[in-house]
């Protein structure tokens, strides 16, 4: 057996890292960051935060950068709850949002989302920040950040600012984020059930084909429904919601914004599915998530129960 | 019982072909070309050779100077001299101090080319039915045609005939371990170190292409990270033998995973007929038509067809046939070997088409298999007698199981089986050379382990088996083609039965010697105090107090043990064109899936298996197990989700794992894994190799599963949940 000495294992690495060279800069503090930022030209640095989806460009060459800012050592990997609201850091991998007992019970349609993330070497790595960074049309958590309105603060030259989701998000790889500013946190309403489903080939490590957030939420409309798998970007469905008037809508209205959401998304064919597979999973999976967030409406009192 | 080599894999202390390294080694890249189909124009690799840290860059036309002249008349020569056959196909190859430096100098090689006519797909070539003047089409590279009996009567006289036509998608190995070698040339003799699944195959093949005699050539195996059949052959060799002389130093030549895809040596997609006459509840005649995608064709695509195409009869009794098979040359990556090559896609075909057979006559589909199933004795398709076989067994043993499946099987479940036969043992030969020495055994012989532990763990526990040694005083020892005992390698399920064979002739004669000395009918042996003790009867002597002089000054008593394939044949008169193969060992596997199918969705869950698998005899258990359950969940992969996507230009859309979906963890549901004991194969004890059956069934027996779920039938590999959708009329 021909056992070696493992320092010789370093030469590798050469196969395994991209071919690329830049200095990593990893600052303390968001003040700090954002100068970096504001001295660095157009192309010629890039924000790490998991590098789930970095690495990847990094790798195809899709960018070039001189420096990469690693978001590493700034104070916002944390989760904490405000009034209602979950207040997630930008940074905190998604891992943590996962293991935390009181967001699996508090928005169970964030916590499913979560979960099928990749796989759970992943998700130790992979932030919400990186998510809306990426801004992916078939990312599973945006669309559930839709479906809850959340909000999201974002730091820069100028200080902060907190703008509904929807009007950050442009199209794959576009945010409306300025060349120096940074998705500080991400703010989650109160909400009532939620529910989250999507559809894969697979289960781990795969990219869904489509996929449906729903939450029914305290103020009107109180009904939201979002897809993700559309092009150019996820997005609510107002047509569909619009169909559900009651806490609890019939097997037939639920049905007829199922039909509604698949009428109305913008699909597209693609290695993943085609458009009418897309569709037809709309009309499948947005009505079993209206069912699933029925089903975990809280319970009516025993008390009324026993006058059935 | 811990496999020696668990622990140091665990560390990361092996070296695998990618960790190969050498002092002054140079790093190679490929210039691979950007058409599918076309001509070099004109290739200037001057502005290459200019490039930083480029010591040496080699193309079609460096083959002259560099190589004997057999290399410019091989039939694949390392570059093409006349068309290029595949996009990617290497046309150029660099090498250069460092890895950076040499795939910049492969980037910027710019060749002028012309391109021709691109057949991307099996309907580019046939886009009906090819006729009998089919065989003459150029592209058709193989053409195999064999029929027994009279069958036009058989069909003309059936009650009824059961015509189908199933595809399938192409498939790839993904050994974790991307291919990897290390080229030098020493004393004028070509070293090749490489992580292969045959290192005695790889030096004949380069002897080949590079035109140099086999004497002049040693490869030595690396420890393997997986091979599954895509390790069998030279592939990246020739490229670095080439740049090692170019440069005069040694040359690692490794690829990418996205260049694993795109190079292939993988299975490629098929169409299959079928055509299945009954009378009176039985099948009489079968007529099978196969086109296979054989891609940019290597040598050898005529066994594709051939050895392909028996497996459409299947293990049963078939009183007439005809089956006919082209091989055709698309401009793919070449067709290559992936775990029982072309089995589990022909099967796929021929299980579903006997289960609907049996569901269209009403018959319960294990009764109907059990009706044909071959039992020793009786003849195959091209009249070899088959030898012991678990089938009947196996499928006994599979009805009792589904009957217990069957009670309380949820609304939505269906229950499929599907068997497979395969044979084993095959290959030229092999030879094992033993020693005992005083503190335990060597095994020395010509395999590197590929994981699957049939050379570390395999061939030590048919040694233990004989001699009574404990597994930690054996130890298997590897050499290269110069010093090793010669091996055919490790593919064909047949490094237990055949090499084995070999190690336990060895261990038998090494017992006999001792027997003899200590004039005692039989021996065995025991370690105490670390040391080889002798036992017979009641009688102990240490091993120590036994050998002889010279036997003590040379280290201890050697056997030498070989096996050589015994010839088998077929009955010719039933070829009408092309080579069919004779088995060699027979073996067979019963399995059992349970699925859940989404009806809205076309989504399919496996939701238990059950493998019953013909053994003969299980000469190591545990590692038994873990080849049965890691071919069933490779199986799952090919069943349901595993698939090379080419554009209709023929670009591999996929090529890389997010897309070319392996099945993971989550997708594996509990396997059962039971074996058929009792009808003895030629290995070791009777023992028959596992390697390659237990991925035939499985698409089968999914694929069999979801129409007993849902009463429809998917005609295609794999079964996405987009094509069970349009199976089921969703879309
Ligand atoms: C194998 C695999 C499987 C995957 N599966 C899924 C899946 O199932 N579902 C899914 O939704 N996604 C999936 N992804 C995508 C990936 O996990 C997510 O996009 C992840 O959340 C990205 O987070 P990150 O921290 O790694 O981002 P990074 O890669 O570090 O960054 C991504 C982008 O966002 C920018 N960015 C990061 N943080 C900030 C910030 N605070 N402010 C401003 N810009 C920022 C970066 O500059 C970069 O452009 C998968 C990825 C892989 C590799």
């Amino acid at each position: 057996m021909s056992d070696r000495p493992p320092q010789r294992k370093a030469i590798n690495r050469l196969l395994v890292e991209p071919s690329v060279s830049f200095q990593l800069v990893r600052p303390s503090t968001p003040e700090g960051a954002i100068r970096l930022l504001s001295q660095a030209g157009a192309g010629e640095i890039a924000v790490l935060a998991g590098g789930t989806d970095l690495s990847w460009d990094l790798d195809q060459a899709r960018i070039a950068p001189i420096q990469v800012l690693s978001l590493g050592k700034l104070p916002w990997k944390y989760l904490r709850w405000e009034n209602g609201s979950l207040v997630v850091g930008s940074t905190l991998p998604l891992r943590a949002l996962e293991l935390d007992p009181h967001v699996k019970r508090r928005l169970p349609g964030l916590w499913e989302a979560i979960r099928d993330v990749g796989s759970p070497a992943l998700r130790s790595r992979a932030t919400l920040g990186g998510n809306l960074g990426r801004c992916s049309p078939v990312s599973d958590l945006i669309p559930m950040l839709l479906a809850f309105d959340a909000r999201v603060r974002i730091v820069g030259p100028n200080g902060a600012r907190e703008h509904p989701v929807d009007m950050v998000l442009q199209e794959s790889r576009r945010t409306s984020l300025g060349p120096a500013e940074l998705i500080e946190s991400v703010i989650l309403p109160a909400s009532g059930p939620s529910a989250y489903l999507w559809q894969r080939v697979q289960p781990v490590n795969d990219i869904s084909q489509v996929g449906v957030a729903v939450a029914f939420v305290p103020e009107r409309p109180h009904w939201h429904i979002a897809l993700g798998g559309l092009q150019p970007r996820a997005r609510r469905l107002s047509e569909a919601e619009a169909v559900l008037r009651s806490a609890r809508p019939t097997r037939f209205e639920m049905e007829l914004a199922a039909q509604e959401a698949a009428r109305r998304a913008e699909f597209v064919s693609d290695k993943r599915a085609t458009e009418s597979y897309r569709r037809r999973l709309v009309a499948v999976l947005v009505r079993r998530a209206i069912q699933t967030t029925v089903e975990r409406m809280p319970k009516p009192s025993p008390a009324r129960k026993g006058t059935r | 019982m811990t496999r020696s080599d668990a622990e140091p894999k665990a560390r990361g202390a092996v070296e695998y072909g990618t960790d190969l390294a050498a002092p002054h080694m140079l790093w190679a890249a490929l210039v691979r070309s950007p058409i599918p189909h076309g001509r070099i124009v004109r290739m200037d690799l001057g502005p290459a050779r200019e490039m930083p840290g480029v010591v040496a860059v080699v193309g079609p036309d460096d083959l002259r100077d560099l190589l004997p002249k057999g290399a410019l008349e091989a039939e694949r020569p390392v570059f093409p001299l006349d068309e290029i056959r595949y996009r990617g196909e290497p046309i150029a190859a660099v090498a250069a101090e460092t890895l950076e430096q040499a795939r910049a100098a492969a980037a910027a090689v710019a060749p002028e080319l012309e391109s021709l006519r691109v057949d991307a797909r099996i309907e580019d070539i046939f886009p009906e039915w090819p006729s009998e003047a089919a065989a003459k089409d150029p592209r058709v590279v193989g053409h195999v045609h064999a029929r027994y009996g009279d069958l036009d009567a058989k069909f003309r006289n059936a009650e009824l005939v059961h015509s189908e036509t199933y595809r399938t998608s192409g498939v790839h190995q993904v050994a974790i371990e991307p291919h990897a070698c290390l080229a030098e040339v020493r004393d004028g003799t070509f070293h090749v170190r490489s992580s292969t699944q045959t290192p005695f195959g790889v030096r004949d093949d380069l002897a080949s292409i590079l035109g140099v005699p086999p004497s002049r050539l040693v490869v030595e195996g690396t420890w393997v990270g997986g091979g599954f059949g895509g390790k069998g052959a030279a592939f990246l060799e020739p490229y670095a033998v080439l740049l090692a002389v170019a440069s005069g130093r040694p040359v690692k030549l490794s690829l990418t995973f996205e260049e694993e895809f795109e190079l292939g040596r993988t299975t490629l997609p098929s169409i299959i007929r079928l055509d299945t006459a009954v009378s009176r509840g039985r099948i009489v005649g079968r007529r099978v038509r196969l086109l296979l995608d054989t891609g940019a064709s290597l040598p050898g695509r005529d066994f594709a067809v051939g050895y392909s195409i028996g497996f459409l009869l299947g293990p049963y009794r078939t009183e007439a046939y005809e089956i006919e098979g082209f091989a055709l040359q698309t401009n793919q990556p070449p067709f290559g070997p992936h775990r029982a090559p072309f089995a589990p896609q022909s099967v796929f075909a021929l299980e579903s088409h006997i289960d609907g057979l049996a569901r269209r006559l009403g018959v319960d589909p294990i009764e109907f298999r059990k009706l044909h199933a071959w039992r020793e004795g009786d003849r195959t398709a091209y009249d070899q007698p088959v030898g012991p076989f678990g089938l009947e067994a196996g499928l006994e043993a599979a009805a009792r199981t589904a009957g217990v499946w069957r009670t309380g099987l949820p609304p939505g479940h269906g229950i499929g089986v599907a068997c497979g036969f395969w044979s084993t043992a095959t290959g030229a030969g092999g030879e094992a050379r033993l020693r005992l020495r005083p503190n335990g055994l060597t095994i020395l012989q010509g395999e590197r382990e590929i994981g699957n532990g049939s050379v570390i763990r395999g061939l030590a526990a048919v040694a233990e088996r004989v001699l009574g040694l404990p597994d930690d005083a054996i130890r298997v020892e590897y050499g290269d083609t110069a010093t090793a005992p010669f091996d055919s390698g490790v593919f064909g399920s047949r490094t237990l039965g055949a090499l084995g064979q070999a190690v336990e002739k060895a261990a038998r004669s090494l017992a006999h010697t001792l027997a003899s000395r200590v004039g005692a009918p039989a021996i065995r042996l025991e370690m105490k105090n670390d040391q080889v003790v002798v036992v017979a009867g009641r009688r102990r002597q240490k091993l120590a107090d036994l050998l002889t002089p010279a036997e003590r000054t040379a280290g201890g008593v050697v056997a030498l043990g070989k096996h050589y394939a015994p010839e088998r044949t077929v009955d010719a008169s039933r070829v009408l064109a092309g080579t069919v193969y004779p088995y060699q060992d027979f073996t067979a596997a019963v399995h059992l899936a349970e699925v859940e199918v989404d009806r809205e969705t076309g989504h399919v869950r496996v939701v238990r298996y059950a493998a019953f698998q013909d053994v003969g005899v299980a000469v190591d258990p545990p590692g038994l197990t873990g080849q049965v359950e890691g071919g069933v969940v490779m199986g799952l992969g090919t069943a349901l989700s595993e698939e090379m996507l080419w554009t209709p230009e023929g670009r591999l859309a996929n090529p890389g794992l997010l897309d070319y979906r392996l099945p993971r963890i989550r997708d594996v549901p509990p396997i059962h894994v039971k074996t058929i004991e009792g009808f003895a194969g030629a290995g070791p004890f009777g023992a028959k190799g596992v390697g390659e059956p237990p991925i035939i069934p499985v698409p089968a027996a999914v694929a069999n599963a979801v129409a007993d779920a849902t009463g429809t039938r998917v005609f295609e590999l794999p079964l996405t949940p987009e094509r069970v959708a349009r199976a089921l009329k969703l879309l």
